[in-house]
């Protein structure tokens, strides 16, 4: 295989990695050196999916020794050819197209070829040539593998900017299930491993740049690399398994406040491989996996709490409308703010405002009076956000009847877009044509009954092989249960005591988030 | 001008003279049209640049010529008013191929400068201590002020076309695509090398980005040739300038040839692109929005391959 085969057949391997993001990180060049980091990162391309091309992301190998369930490259899959990188050829060809302008660096994930440590060391020796030979100073984010020794991982967050481990599944249940050679212990412990070398690292380097003396701090001539200093995300499959968007956004939330993550990525189920315990379904999820994001938007830059945006009642996002707009809805007390006096909080909770948008209306507000003209002016979604609002004292939405079923019906009204692609068989639901016969709505198909029925037959499927206490998870949780904990706060007697082993019925109550918010 | 009345900004109609400056379409050129605007006490209908230039009926047009000095006053004094976010607004706004582009700038200093003289400062605590005291300096709390105005007709152009030009030069740094040419041999028998990129941005935004292509590649020697604008940004390895180009002819028969591993390296790219794709998100409006189609023809992930690198594919 030639290296362009090669990287055919890793980077279709690696493709399933939705993080691509080079932000987090600002590093300025230097003289004599290639490459440099912005703190938004550069999106180089963008595949016909839509999604952007950052990094150069491919698999150091896509032998694997594990056999995850959903994972096109698991051991039982013969049909994939396989085949491995040199650190050689690898560091070059991310020098050549660094150089070129098409990449803003390198995404390295990364088969378990043997052991995880074996591989880990391959990995490490690439970014050895990259950052200490070629003096690469570009963005570098590697995937550890679970199961890889805490040194190794040191390794790579000296030689990295951001790391990450995936933790897959959103529960402990289903990642025994499906992810057999992974556990909960093996995801969590070098996600832990890598918060505190995040937060150790900041610490001495703030503790080291304070001066109580008058004698000046010796600087190193040769500065010494930060760990992971754009921090690590994670990801998860949705929709191949049965937790809720409730347990699932409880899970990110606790993510984001007890080990201080970047990101939490959703990756919508994409059937690759065959598997009984898989919903044999090609409706992506797409629609709810968007609604996720959006509710991981709103916790991480609009200040809502995850309690705000979902309930255990409602354990799953409404479909039809935003979960902003969701939550507007159901506390039209709120409403409406004065965008005139209106704190910068208060402007975040309206449909139609976003983060760029409360701070032009803070800025333009200093110097004029904002009324219905100068908000479409600064670019507000005026059309949502005007039921919403009062303009110096006038509302803005007079004519709709200000109750949770008008204003339902106005903001779930989709947005016009174009005619093409994904988009082009969407009618508007609820909408009569001239043409169409009236009693067949139209359905997104990921809300078919066909794939409904799909993802039954999977849900069932899982919970008889989990209520079976041989099954092929239980190996995996029992060897788990001899471990000690690893988070005092949200490990239950139960937990570590083996109820979850008892077979169980895989009811609500048995998905376990691998963890929980404190 | 002032207005008469500061609490009523938009009622007064603002009196136009019917008068257009040409300038020469450099940042120099607009600053120095600023300049004189304020030396001959007028206030032009239009500045334009000398290539836009279509006069109104009944408009006299004056030619401005260009004056180093007046154009760094112009500058520095945007700069001590306004503060650095105005001066490159303006700077933004010389690259701009939008017609009124010179005109929005010119209005915007124009109010930014007597919103500094319109100030109180009878009840700021800080006159005492304050240079600008008694008016007759800038004042360090209006300064970031004017700009931040955006609902002001005077400011809001500005602000637009000086978004859309940090929004073009962000598709530059994001899609421009450089080749390896091999470059002519000199006298020692050591071949230099070039990097070169082929663009043809919306607006003149080579000179804008040309700071981050030298900070990131600053290891290579590379040119950016604008062909729209005809204008190519040129780094020898120690400092980098603009070569103006016109006139002078079609240069793609000039350049050299591409080296050997640059066919190899683009195929492994497009290879990468074509198998990154997952089918079953295929989402081209999505694709489109980002990456409009009008880069498409520079993209190499978008080109075919040439025939001798092709596969056949089952």
């Amino acid at each position: 295989m030639n290296v362009i085969e090669k990287l055919e057949v890793l980077a279709d391997a690696a493709k399933y990695d939705v993080a691509c993001t080079s932000s987090g990180v600002q590093r300025s060049g230097k003289k004599g050196q290639l490459g440099a980091a912005h703190q938004a990162g550069c999106c180089h391309s963008f595949t016909p999916d839509g999604r952007c091309v950052t990094l150069l992301k491919v698999l150091m190998t896509n032998a694997c020794v594990y056999d995850c369930a959903y994972c096109v490259n698991r051991a039982s899959n013969a049909a994939v050819p396989r085949t491995a990188f040199t650190p050689r050829e690898l560091a070059d060809l991310t020098i050549g197209f660094y150089r070129r302008n098409y990449i803003e660096g390198l995404f390295l994930s990364s088969g378990v070829a043997g052991c995880p440590d074996r591989t880990t060391e391959l990995m490490v020796q690439a970014l050895r040539i990259l950052r200490e030979e070629y003096g690469f100073r570009g963005y570098i984010h590697t995937k550890t593998i679970p199961g890889t020794s805490l040194e190794l991982i040191d390794e790579l967050g000296r030689l990295s900017d951001r790391l990450s481990v995936n933790l897959e599944l959103p529960s402990k249940q289903s990642l025994g299930l499906l992810a057999p050679n992974k556990s909960r212990h093996s995801i969590l412990t070098p996600m832990r491993h890598i918060f505190e070398s995040v937060a150790e690292d900041k610490e001495s380097r703030a503790l080291a740049q304070r001066r109580t003396t008058v004698y000046r701090e010796k600087r190193m001539a040769r500065k010494t690399r930060a760990f992971a200093p754009a921090g690590q995300s994670t990801q998860m499959i949705i929709g191949a398994t049965p937790e809720s968007d409730y347990q699932i956004l409880n899970l990110s939330a606790a993510l984001y406040t007890q080990l201080s993550l970047k990101r939490v990525f959703f990756s919508a189920y994409l059937p690759v491989v065959a598997d009984p315990l898989l919903p044999a379904t090609d409706a992506v999820q797409l629609n709810r996996e968007h609604r996720l994001y959006q509710a991981d938007w709103l916790l991480r830059y609009y200040g809502f709490n995850v309690s705000e945006i979902i309930d255990e009642k409602n354990p799953f996002l409404a479909p039809d409308v935003d979960p902003k707009a969701n939550w507007a809805l159901n506390h039209l007390d709120f409403f409406p703010v004065e965008v005139n006096t209106a704190p910068l909080e208060a402007l975040l909770r309206v449909p139609g405002i976003g983060v760029r948008g409360a701070r032009l209306i803070l800025r333009a507000r200093r110097q004029s009076t904002l009324g219905e003209a100068e908000l479409r002016r600064l670019g507000i979604a005026y059309k949502r956000a005007r039921y919403f609002i009062t303009m110096n004292g006038a509302y803005g939405g007079s004519g709709i009847d200000f109750s949770r079923d008008a204003l339902h019906a106005r903001l779930s009204a989709p947005i016009e877009g174009g005619r093409h692609g994904r988009r082009a068989d969407r009618a508007v639901q609820g909408q009569m044509s001239l043409f169409e016969a009236v009693d067949a709505p139209p359905v997104l198909p990921e809300a078919s009954p066909a794939n409904r029925a799909a993802l039954d037959v999977a849900f069932e499927a899982q919970r008889r092989a989990l209520a079976q206490p041989a099954a092929i998870g239980a190996p995996a949780r029992a060897g788990e249960s001899e471990r000690p904990p690893i988070l005092g706060a949200d490990t239950s007697p139960a937990e570590c005591g083996g109820a979850s082993q008892e077979g169980a019925p895989h009811g609500d109550a048995v998905c376990e988030p691998l963890l929980s918010v404190a | 001008m002032h207005r008469a009345d500061p609490d009523t900004p938009f009622s007064e109609p603002e009196i136009y003279d019917e008068v257009a400056y040409a300038y020469d379409g450099t940042l120099e050129g607009l600053l120095s049209a600023i300049f004189a605007a304020y030396e001959r006490h007028e206030n032009p209908t239009d500045v334009v640049p000398e290539s836009h230039l279509q006069p109104r009926l009944g408009q006299r047009v004056a030619a401005i010529p260009t004056n180093m000095n007046h154009a760094a006053r112009v500058l520095r004094g945007v700069k001590r008013a306004c503060g650095w976010r105005a001066a490159h607004a303006v700077k933004q706004a010389s690259c701009s191929d939008e017609p009124d582009a010179g005109t929005a700038a010119y209005r915007f200093v124009r109010y930014a400068m007597d919103e500094q003289k319109l100030r109180a400062c009878d009840r700021c605590r800080k006159r005492a201590s304050c240079k600008g005291r008694g008016g007759t300096g800038p004042c360090p709390k209006m300064r970031g002020r004017a700009l931040s105005d955006i609902t002001h007709p005077a400011v809001e152009r500005l602000f637009r076309i000086s978004r859309s030009i940090s929004q073009e030069c962000e598709h530059m740094r994001q899609f421009v695509r450089f080749q390896h040419l091999r470059g002519e041999s000199e006298g020692g028998g050591t071949s230099t090398e070039v990097w070169f990129a082929r663009v043809s941005p919306k607006a003149s935004v080579v000179p804008l980005v040309m700071d981050h292509f030298v900070e990131r590649l600053g290891v290579q020697p590379f040119i950016i040739y604008d062909e729209v604008h005809e204008l190519a940004g040129v780094y020898d390895g120690g400092d980098w300038h603009l070569v103006a180009t016109a006139g002078q002819g079609d240069l793609a028969g000039a350049l050299p040839d591409p080296t050997a591993d640059e066919a190899l390296l683009s195929e492994a790219w497009r290879a990468f692109y074509r198998s990154v794709s997952v089918g079953a998100r295929y989402h081209p409006e999505l694709r489109r929005q980002f990456m409009p189609k009008r880069f498409w023809k520079s993209l190499t992930e978008l080109q075919e391959s040439p025939a001798s690198l092709r596969r056949p594919t089952s």
